[in-house]
């Protein structure tokens, strides 16, 4: 169940903001798909994404007359590694908001940053640090979850920015569904690269195993930019202020949403949860956006 | 399929077919700003801006039922938020949130329904997008009947072999490698697409058959399709 968000829907600074943020990212990560490649790169990324699209017509059983199918993030960050499976996701959004109005021209640069930037970064990151050793299979199982969660949690979280409100019944049960397809998006990814590297291990994309500069960046980036997503948040209150009267919310979203930035917030504000929550997620967008430019940009100068 | 029908409206001809990508590109985005910032006064404006989508269609001459009920392809997602807002005791915003999708997508469908795909990413490298980006769409749209062709047969050889009937890990890994072998097929007709490209002096772009040109008729038809809804909209929309 992807997130597509129509135009329309998000508030004209979350659009504005994440239009802004995605296109560098997109710039410097098509930059690094295509380094080291001369044209063969680009057939092999268009039929891919042609792939992925393609893809979506071979169901996977799930329980009784029920099936899901692939949605492909983790799988193109698993085999493409993660610029190229990037801009392949990109490239994927752009024709589905272009030819099948499926998510807005206007919130591309959302769709993108949730499902293309960081839903495909959180697919690689386990897989970078695992891929190798006897949690493989972990994590790239982690990995697939990982790329629907991301994207999911990003565009909710954008959607209750923007001031569109949402009672905690509906909040629970998309939350609900969104779990059970990131472990099916999980299950997918390990057996179809499974079979891949039955089939040809060079299909699939080894990780590098270094560690250390990408973590480093990160963790700066996380730090910095919780700073830069309190401001954002609470330069844009009224979708949150919204948020917090709604209770049901408040409850379910508070160890979700607030968690992963919660710790940085120093107090300065009287620090309703939801403006925690808030600044939580802008934060984590712009790390997101920000970790692929330093983790790029940082693997550059070590090779 | 949906993109057949499209492609096959967008290579019509029509006086709003010919005109600049770059200018229709422009036109939308404005006029997709429009939309969803309008505040005030939507029960106006909204079938106002659906009017205009129209009377472009009919002017493009594309079936406007046709095109109309292709938004609609939007629909089941707004609606589920939008019922999501109704329910938080919202229901104008609902109403409104349903709308501005639904006309956004109706205004997006007029631009790739009146432009080639082809044309119209040309247009966007034109306005600065990357090449890189663009031309893997490019490959995308190209191959995407192809590939869901094969997918289609692979799917339609599972189910005769009685594949679909009963669930379990055994169809679950059979599907898996159903899916491989769709990405291995995919992999070997990317590499030859490439040494065809190659063999045929390929040197790094799509050409046009007509190259891109921003004449005045251009100009003259971005002037009132940007000026005409963002005047609607400063004069009833509600404060900027």
């Amino acid at each position: 169940m992807p997130m597509h968000i129509p135009d329309g829907f998000l508030d004209t600074p979350v659009w504005v903001g994440l239009n802004v943020a995605a296109l560098p990212a997109v710039g410097v990560l098509a930059r690094k798909a295509q380094k080291g490649f001369d044209h063969s790169r680009t057939p092999l990324l268009g039929v891919m994404g042609a792939f992925v699209f393609a893809a979506q017509m071979i169901n996977f059983p799930v329980g009784v007359g029920t099936s899901g199918h692939l949605i492909g993030g983790a799988l193109l960050a698993c085999t493409l590694g993660p610029a190229a499976a990037a801009v392949t996701m990109t490239a994927i959004l752009a024709i589905q908001a272009l030819i099948f109005q499926d998510g807005g021209v206007l919130a591309l640069g959302a769709n993108v940053m949730n499902m293309a930037v960081c839903g495909t970064l959180a697919a690689y990151l386990p897989y970078h640090f695992w891929g190798r050793g006897r949690w493989r299979r972990a994590a790239i199982f982690l990995g697939g979850a990982l790329s629907v969660l991301v994207g999911a949690l990003l565009a909710i979280s954008e959607l209750l920015l923007s001031g569109i409100p949402m009672p905690g019944a509906v909040l629970g049960v998309s939350l609900g569904l969104f779990m059970v397809s990131a472990v099916l998006e999980g299950a997918i990814t390990v057996a179809v690269v499974g079979a891949l590297e039955g089939m040809q291990p060079d299909f699939v994309h080894q990780p590098s195993g270094r560690r250390s500069y990408v973590l480093g960046a990160l963790a700066s980036a996380a730090i910095l930019l919780s700073v830069v997503g309190v401001l954002f948040a609470s330069a844009n209150p009224d979708g949150l202020e919204k948020l917090a009267a709604d209770v049901g919310i408040a409850s379910r979203a508070k160890t979700l949403f607030a968690t992963p930035l919660a710790d940085y917030e120093a107090g300065f504000f009287e620090s309703p949860w939801a403006r925690k929550a808030g600044a939580g997620m802008a934060g984590l967008v712009l790390m997101f956006g920000a970790s692929v430019l330093l983790g790029r940009f940082g693997k550059k100068r070590s090779v | 399929m949906h993109h057949a029908v499209l492609d096959e409206w967008s290579r019509r001809e029509s006086a709003l077919h010919r005109r600049d990508p770059r200018a229709k590109t422009a036109a939308l985005v404005v006029f997709l700003i429009v939309v969803t910032t309008s505040t005030h006064n939507f029960v106006v404006l909204g079938p106002a801006y659906l009017g205009m989508l129209v009377a472009g269609m009919a002017w493009a001459r594309i079936p406007p039922a046709g095109a109309l009920a292709r938004a609609a392809v939007v629909l089941p997602f707004s609606l589920v938020f939008a019922g999501a807002v109704a329910l938080a005791g919202d229901p104008q915003r609902a109403v409104l949130l349903a709308a501005k999708s639904y006309v956004s997508a109706a205004a997006v469908l007029l631009l790739v329904a009146t432009t080639p795909l082809p044309a119209l990413l040309r247009g966007f490298e034109g306005l600065g997008a990357p090449r890189f980006l663009l031309m893997v769409a490019q490959f995308l749209y190209r191959y995407l009947f192809v590939i869901s062709e094969e997918a289609q047969h692979m799917r339609a050889a599972a189910l005769s072999r009685g594949g679909g009937i009963r669930a379990g890990r055994t169809r679950f890994r059979a599907a898996a490698g159903a899916l491989a072998v769709l990405f291995a097929r995919s992999h070997v007709r990317a590499s030859d697409i490439h040494r065809a490209m190659l063999a045929r002096g390929f040197e790094g772009h799509f050409r046009l058959v007509r190259n891109l040109r921003f004449g005045l008729a251009d100009a003259l038809f971005l002037v009132p399709a940007a000026g005409f809804p963002l005047a609607l909209r400063l004069a009833l929309g509600g404060g900027v």
